[in-house]
Parts: structure tokens; C-alpha cells; sequence
């Protein structure tokens, strides 16, 4: 009885301990993770979909709220002293996970500028193929809506990889509707 | 007191090499020496936890009761490892991106209990961590030196570094999975050449091959144990 007894007492107070540590160091680490993530993850998709802003859209980053209370983090860029696209990241499912993609929009004519994908868990080699620039290219200046060509609209899919570019053209899609829902306040902010 | 030190610490160097003479964790050694830096960043990213695991559980090893041993020692590396986790995350990025689902994988590993379980949990705190130091280092040489001979013939550069001439074709086999097998194997048949051959020159008798058994291996604390063969 003892014996299990200390059993019982030196797990608890080991699981405990190792528990605190960790959960401090997480808070103490929680902020420099942030910024290191969208040093690494999203910045590269920025580049891409804003090869010739003359700001750093990352750093001009502002959150903003939707209507049904989700906040939406906004990036700006700006090209000869004027904002000429916003981006934002959203994700959609697709075959082995979300994909999540930053969708930059023109915000004078209602169009895409690009995007760029920023995680994804799809089949290597297979649905990894929409973060190309043979898929992704195809983005630029669609206007909007964005659809599938099979759905009426102008993106071709990548054959065997159908889930893929469909979750993709969704993730897209939110976007949009985000972007239509907050352009007011977009504008206002920055213009 | 420091000649036993030394030879704890220098055991995980040659005699026990973790991954060419015990042919431990193998499954880090395959997958992420693409290149010498992520084999090197795996590396320093296991010394750091076996030194440390290594450390705390000598210091607390007369706390634990024998029954729920295996469980304090995981509880131990596992936290250890989420610690470095967290610590690649927020310095060291890349890394992290390019090591991926190996980095919490290394509680798994099985250098990490197999020195907690044969060497940590039976001995005092400084052997310990030269033990811990030792074995690491000999894991990040293997890892760095497995990822440098890839590197160098499956992109031509070294630690990212171009090196080879501008006619070298790299041939992308050995930065692919099948091409870690062959270099792996290769390294182990040289290991046992040289082993031989040495033994051959001291005079004594050849090693046989495949070594004999459990009992060949030193690493194990059945070795000290005669009657569990």
C-alpha cells in the first residue's frame, strides 16, 4: 500500500512540475513564435503575391473584425507612396489537411493580385503541386468571383490533385468574402 | 576521478558510437541528414536533452521507485524535448521547418531511455552527464558526417556552401531516402573493416561477424548480467 502510494506521489509531483515549466516557457516564448512564424511562413507568400510593394506589408499588419466576431489579420502594400493590394491568410480543407493561402486583392478594380500558399499537409508531389507557380500564377488578376473552370470560372484544376485545387479555389473564396465584408474599413484604415 | 569521467564521455565516440556501433536511433539518422546543417542542428538538439535527461534523472534516480521507473524517465525527456521545441521554434525557425515531426519524435528515440535505463538511473550525477555529453556528441558527429557525404553528392555543396566543380552532375539518389540505406551501409561495412583490421594488428583475434548475440554489445545493462543471455 505504501509503495504504491509513493508511486502515485513522486508521478503526480514529477507530471506536475514538468507541467509548470513547460506552460511558462510556452508563455515566454509565445510572442517571439509569432513573429518568427510570419517571418518564415507567411512572409515568403507575401513576397510572392506582392513582388513589387515598396512597404513591408508584414509589418503594417492590422487585425480587423468581422461582423460574426472572427478577427481577420490584413496586410497592406503600397506601391509609389499608395495602397495597391491587400492580402489576407484563410484556409480551406483539402486532401490531407487545411491549406492555408494568403489571397492579395486589388483594391481599386475588385481583382485578385496573386496569392501564395502558406501550409499545407497534401500528398507530396501530388497535391503539393498547387503551391507551383504553374498553378499559382493562374490567380493573377482573375477577377472576382474565383471559381474552378468547372465551375464556370477561369482556374484550371491540376488533374489528380482535383481535392487539392478545390480546396485552394475555397480557401480563396473566404477570403473574398471577408475582403467584401471588411473593404469599408480596409479603405478607411489605409487610404 | 577524471580518467573515469573521460572514458564515460569518450565511450559514445568510437566504442559506442549511438548509430554505427549500437545502430540506435536509426529512424532520425535516415530521415533528416539531407544536408550536414539540419544532421548537426539534430544532433545539438539530442545532446542537449540526453545531456540533460541524463542529469536529471542521476539526480533523482534514488527518488524513483523502480516499478514506475520507465514512466518518470519519459515524463523527463518528453518535457525536455518540448522545451526544445519551443526553444527552436522561437531562435531558430528553419531548422525547425526543415526538421520537422523528428524534433518531437526524439522522446522516442531510443538512445535517450537506453542511457537513462542503462547508465542515468545507476549512476551518480557527474558520470552521468559526461555519459549524456559523450553519446550526443558521438550522435551529432555520426549525424553531421552521414549528412555531409549526402550533401556533397547529391547537391555538390557542403553545409550549403558550393564546393564541387561546375561539372559535377550531383546525383539526386543520395539526398533521396534510398540513398541514406546505401550510405548507411557503406558506413557500417567500413566501421566493422577498420575494427577488424585493427584488432588484426594488435594480435587479437578477429571480432567475429555478425557480432554474437546481446552479450557483444557493451551498451546494454543485460551485459553485466550473465545469467538473462
Amino acid at each position: 500500500m505504501a509503495s504504491i502510494l509513493r508511486m502515485v506521489a513522486v508521478l503526480s509531483l514529477l507530471c506536475a512540475s514538468s507541467g509548470f515549466l513547460l506552460s511558462y516557457l510556452k508563455m515566454t516564448t509565445a510572442g517571439r513564435i509569432e513573429e518568427q512564424v510570419l517571418t518564415y511562413v507567411q512572409g515568403p507568400a507575401l513576397a510572392e503575391v506582392f513582388p513589387d510593394a515598396e512597404n513591408v506589408p508584414l509589418t503594417e499588419r492590422h487585425a480587423f473584425t468581422l461582423p460574426d466576431g472572427r478577427s481577420v489579420t490584413v496586410f497592406p502594400a503600397r506601391k509609389d507612396g499608395k495602397l495597391y493590394g491587400v492580402a489576407m491568410e484563410n484556409s480551406a480543407p483539402g486532401f490531407g489537411g487545411d491549406i492555408s493561402v494568403i489571397t492579395g486583392f486589388d483594391a481599386s478594380r475588385d481583382a485578385l493580385i496573386g496569392i501564395g500558399i502558406t501550409t499545407m499537409k497534401e500528398t507530396p508531389g501530388i497535391g503539393t503541386q498547387v503551391s507551383d507557380p504553374s498553378f499559382t500564377t493562374q490567380f493573377r488578376g482573375v477577377s472576382l468571383p474565383v471559381a474552378l473552370s468547372s465551375g464556370g470560372g477561369s482556374i484550371d484544376a491540376i488533374s489528380g490533385a482535383t481535392i487539392s485545387s478545390t480546396g485552394v479555389v475555397d480557401a480563396v473564396a473566404r477570403a473574398t468574402e471577408d475582403y467584401e465584408t471588411l473593404k469599408e474599413q480596409i479603405l478607411s484604415r489605409w487610404q | 576521478m577524471p580518467g573515469t569521467l573521460w572514458k564515460e564521455f569518450s565511450k559514445g565516440l568510437w566504442k559506442e558510437l549511438p548509430p554505427f556501433r549500437l545502430v540506435l536511433g536509426l529512424c532520425p539518422v535516415l530521415a533528416v541528414t539531407k544536408s550536414a546543417s539540419t544532421g548537426l542542428g539534430m544532433g545539438m538538439a539530442v545532446i542537449f536533452v540526453l545531456a540533460l535527461s541524463n542529469m536529471i534523472i542521476s539526480l533523482v534516480r534514488n527518488m524513483i521507485p523502480q516499478k514506475v521507473r520507465i514512466a518518470c524517465f519519459i515524463v523527463i525527456s518528453a518535457s525536455l524535448v518540448v522545451a526544445v521545441e519551443l526553444l527552436m521554434q522561437a531562435y531558430a525557425y528553419p531548422l525547425y521547418q526543415s526538421l520537422g515531426i523528428f524534433v518531437p519524435l526524439i522522446v522516442v528515440n531510443c538512445i535517450i531511455l537506453g542511457r537513462a535505463e542503462a547508465f542515468a538511473g545507476k549512476n551518480p550525477v557527474l558520470p552521468s552527464l559526461a555519459d549524456g555529453l559523450g553519446m550526443g556528441l558521438g550522435y551529432t558527429l555520426s549525424l553531421t558526417f552521414l549528412g555531409a557525404v549526402r550533401e556533397l553528392f547529391g547537391a555538390g555543396t557542403l553545409f550549403g556552401a558550393p564546393v564541387m566543380p561546375s561539372a559535377f552532375e550531383p546525383f539526386a539518389f543520395m539526398v533521396e531516402a534510398p540513398g541514406a540505406f546505401v550510405c548507411l551501409g557503406l558506413i557500417l561495412a567500413s566501421m566493422n573493416y577498420l575494427n577488424a583490421h585493427m584488432a588484426r594488428r594488435r594480435g587479437e583475434e578477429e571480432p567475429e561477424n555478425p557480432r554474437s548475440g546481446c552479450m557483444a554489445c557493451g551498451a546494454c545493462s543485460r551485459a553485466n548480467s550473465p545469467a538473462q543471455q
